[in-house]
């Protein structure tokens, strides 16, 4: 379940939530800029640019992840997926990740 | 007959005169015994119970404290992530909405092409702001 081919993880609520430190920190720029651009304006047609430039950070963002710590990326976002999302519950996987992929 | 062959005294005239058979006291009468309640007041005082149960509660609500402190900073971490994550969760949102919206909008244009005066896609409401479609737009299954 968490990654769908070898190359492409599939963005499952598993993965996103592995990944979610990583993408608080790498994708914070275009993160706020999107939550900005909401506020002022909720239309979604206004902010499908920045959404489109979300989208492309968080996905490079999790290829990028995956291709340098398959294992414990996989071992992580499959903990989670079992355990629907439950940090206190994949501490062990989570510690791995974090040393193999070190948020920058 | 038989009384009289326990209790009989040497040279004893009748029954009448049979010396007593009772169970009674032992010479001297029986040793003193205590009725008088004796509750001693030593142990602790009222002040070091009050402050010992003060101690406690106040340790407990230490603990309590400590406690919660952890599960914040637990609920903190799923928050965070939540954060996080959320911009991606709506840009997809925003897409599928767009592409859905496209849709409805071509067949109020087909279905009012004939109506003058009529402008596809208008607000309802006079604010400005826009609001998501709250009159089942998105749902032609129903139409």
């Amino acid at each position: 379940m968490a990654s769908a081919a070898s190359a492409e993880p599939v963005p499952t609520s598993a993965v996103l939530m592995s990944a979610s430190k990583h993408i608080a920190t790498r994708c914070r720029g275009e993160n706020v800029a999107f939550i900005k651009c909401k506020k002022d304006d909720p239309n979604p047609e206004k902010c499908l640019d920045k959404g489109r430039q979300v989208t492309r950070c968080v996905l490079s963002l999790l290829k990028d992840l995956h291709q340098k710590c398959t294992k414990e990326m996989d071992a992580y976002a499959g903990c989670m997926y079992y355990n629907t999302d439950e940090f206190e519950l994949c501490r062990k996987e989570q510690n791995e990740f974090e040393k193999a992929c070190p948020l920058s | 007959m038989t009384e009289a062959a326990i209790r009989k005294k040497a040279g004893m005239a009748s029954v009448k005169d049979m010396p007593l058979l009772q169970d009674g006291p032992p010479p001297g009468g029986f040793a003193p015994v205590r009725y008088a309640r004796r509750i001693p007041s030593k142990g602790p005082s009222a002040v070091a119970i009050f402050l010992t149960a003060l101690g406690a509660f106040s340790w407990g609500m230490y603990q309590v404290g400590k406690g919660n402190k952890i599960r914040r900073a637990i609920k903190e971490e799923k928050y965070a992530a939540r954060r996080a994550i959320l911009p991606m969760l709506q840009a997809e949102e925003d897409e599928r909405f767009v592409k859905e919206w496209k849709k409805y909008l071509e067949e109020e244009a087909r279905i009012m092409k004939d109506v003058p005066g009529w402008k596809v896609g208008e607000s309802v409401y006079h604010s400005g702001r826009w609001m998501p479609p709250a009159t089942g737009e998105m749902r032609p299954e129903v139409w």
